[in-house]
């Protein structure tokens, strides 16, 4: 199979909408698993997009934005990957083998996007000095292109050249690496896991984890990760309700009265 | 709380669901290394800014300066300050620019301390974990998951303006102590998934077997009588481990597990080569 320059136009466009989703409603259009349906979709195969935008996902789960720090570009990673996954026929392994050091490498980008925002800034600050607000908007409106080519630009290039690469690869790759990467991409979504593991409260809920674990593990087949979801919401209800129950009782009945209670305020002041 | 409004107020409700939207789309489109979301901030309340100094092109041009200023915060949280800063904007009208900046940087620290837990940690545990996991399985329907909520926390960003605009300055004791409680109780749901997350996802098949005599053991086979699962959570366990220690960066520990699955998948040649 072999990509046909409209699907490579409508994939860079994608990226394009997906980089604003991102910054904008997070409606989930940036997801690696998104760009990987997306293309297995364009592409007549959305298992393999499913397969390697879900590794990607899991890779990135815990890896965030965290005070502007740039991360791994596993959105384009996810598009390129699939389209080469789909391109070479060697499955969704291939794909993710390749999606990874194409994601580390895009990293680069994000930072060159947030430093060429610098530019947008300064405008930003001298119409600030006339008081010219209109100024002020456009230069932050501007700040659309630096994020939008530093994904388009390297996703319209991956996907031209998709053939050639693919080729190459191919040619180059020993079997050793192919078996290992079948492997490694089935536990490269411990990367992710671990890193969430370190900003949620572990060491004060481990007990949670725990149950989750086991329930799942000794599950197998029988158990779906619904259940589990359902499970942990009805440990969490639990826990709130003995945390409240051994509290004194402040003033103004108990505590959950007391939310009701600012709820209802705050529908009052919202009508005024 | 309406103590706090001395004057007629001149913002209106569609004033403040106007900031809401620009909130949404482009708090941080010029985001940069020098004032991060300062650009974006200023972009969400200029509807704001040219509502009170219109007519005054001295306090225009301070508070277009002022509100350029630093700021980051998480996304959905920055909707709260926006909101109780708009308030004081709204009741100071330029005389005093130190409160706004001051209320401005006291709480997006704090706040992005709150957010991050709860709007990006749990909430992608939640979402794009379970979305992750079905996607795994081939099962596409499982995206529909981070749409859903994606739109359901656009509704409360956009409630959080009003919520912060009519909150305040009190906003940090109250509103934070209620968002602190959730926290804990969606981090203790958010561990049990991730704890399930780990023997459904991490699936290494290890191609090693032993013969004693004339019986072929399976090396995972036998690991897996301990406890199902064993080897995926070891593997966790120990990233877990290795992030904690110095030096230690997520692209090294990618490097590792990168190693380690290429190892483990050609264990059976390794082994052969003995």
């Amino acid at each position: 199979m072999t990509l046909s320059i409209g699907l490579i136009i409508i994939l860079t466009l994608y990226v394009g909408l997906a980089q604003i989703d991102a910054l904008s409603a997070q409606l989930g259009l940036y997801s690696p698993l998104f760009g990987g349906m997306i293309t297995g979709l364009l592409m007549g195969n959305i298992t393999i997009g499913l397969l390697v935008g879900g590794t990607l996902q899991l890779m990135i789960l815990g890896v965030a934005t965290y005070g502007g720090a740039s991360v791994p570009d596993y959105l384009s990673g996810s598009i390129i990957g699939t389209a080469y996954a789909i391109l070479s026929a060697k499955g969704a392994q291939y794909g993710i083998g390749l999606a990874v050091p194409i994601g580390l490498l895009l990293t680069q980008l994000d930072v060159l996007a947030r430093m060429s925002n610098l530019f947008f800034q300064h405008m930003a600050d001298r119409h600030a000095r006339t008081g010219d607000y209109r100024g002020v908007e456009r230069a932050n409106l501007f700040g659309i292109i630096p994020w939008t080519l530093s994904r388009m630009i390297p996703v319209f290039i991956g996907l031209f050249f998709g053939n050639s690469v693919v080729n190459l690869i191919n040619q180059y790759m020993p079997a050793w690496l192919m078996l290992g990467l079948k492997t490694a991409g089935a536990i490269l979504p411990a990367l992710g896991i671990a890193i969430l593991m370190r900003y949620l409260p572990l060491k004060k809920f481990f007990a949670f984890f725990i149950i989750g674990f086991v329930l799942m593990a000794v599950g197998g087949t029988n158990m779906t990760m619904m259940a589990v979801a359902l499970i942990g919401l009805a440990l969490a209800a639990i826990y709130m309700l003995f945390k409240n129950e051994f509290k004194p009782a402040p003033a103004g009945g108990s505590p959950a009265a007391r939310t009701k209670q600012n709820d209802d305020d705050e529908e009052v002041e919202i009508d005024d | 709380m309406t103590e706090e409004k001395t004057t007629e107020p001149v913002v209106t409700r569609k004033d403040l669901a106007r900031v809401a939207r620009r909130n949404i789309f482009g708090l941080q489109l010029g985001w940069n290394y020098e004032k991060m979301q300062g650009l974006g901030y200023c972009y969400t309340v200029l509807p704001i800014l040219k509502k009170l100094y219109k007519d005054d092109p001295d306090k225009m041009k301070a508070a277009l300066q002022n509100h350029l200023g630093f700021f980051n915060t998480t996304p959905a949280m920055s909707h709260l300050i926006v909101g109780a800063n708009t308030a004081l904007e709204e009741k100071l009208k330029g005389s005093d620019q130190d409160a706004v900046t001051g209320l401005k940087t006291g709480l997006m620290g704090p706040f992005a301390g709150v957010g991050d837990t709860l709007f990006v940690a749990i909430y992608r545990t939640l979402v794009f974990s379970i979305a992750a996991y079905l996607a795994l399985q081939g099962q596409a329907v499982g995206l529909l998951i981070p749409l859903i909520a994606g739109f359901v926390i656009l509704y409360i960003r956009y409630k959080f303006t009003f919520i912060g605009y009519n909150q305040g300055q009190r906003l940090t004791t109250e509103f934070g102590g209620q968002l602190k409680n959730l926290t804990e109780a969606a981090a203790i749901l958010g561990l049990t998934v991730i704890g399930a997350l780990i023997p459904a996802v991490i699936k290494p098949v290890i191609p090693l077997a032993f013969n004693i005599g004339k019986v072929k053991l399976d090396f995972q086979t036998l690991l897996n009588q301990i406890i199902p699962g064993i080897i995926p959570i070891a593997i966790v366990l120990f990233s877990y481990w290795l992030l904690g220690k110095k030096k230690m960066t997520s692209t090294r520990l990618l490097f590792i597990l990168l190693a380690i699955g290429i190892i483990l998948g050609n264990l059976a040649n390794i082994v052969k080569l003995f």
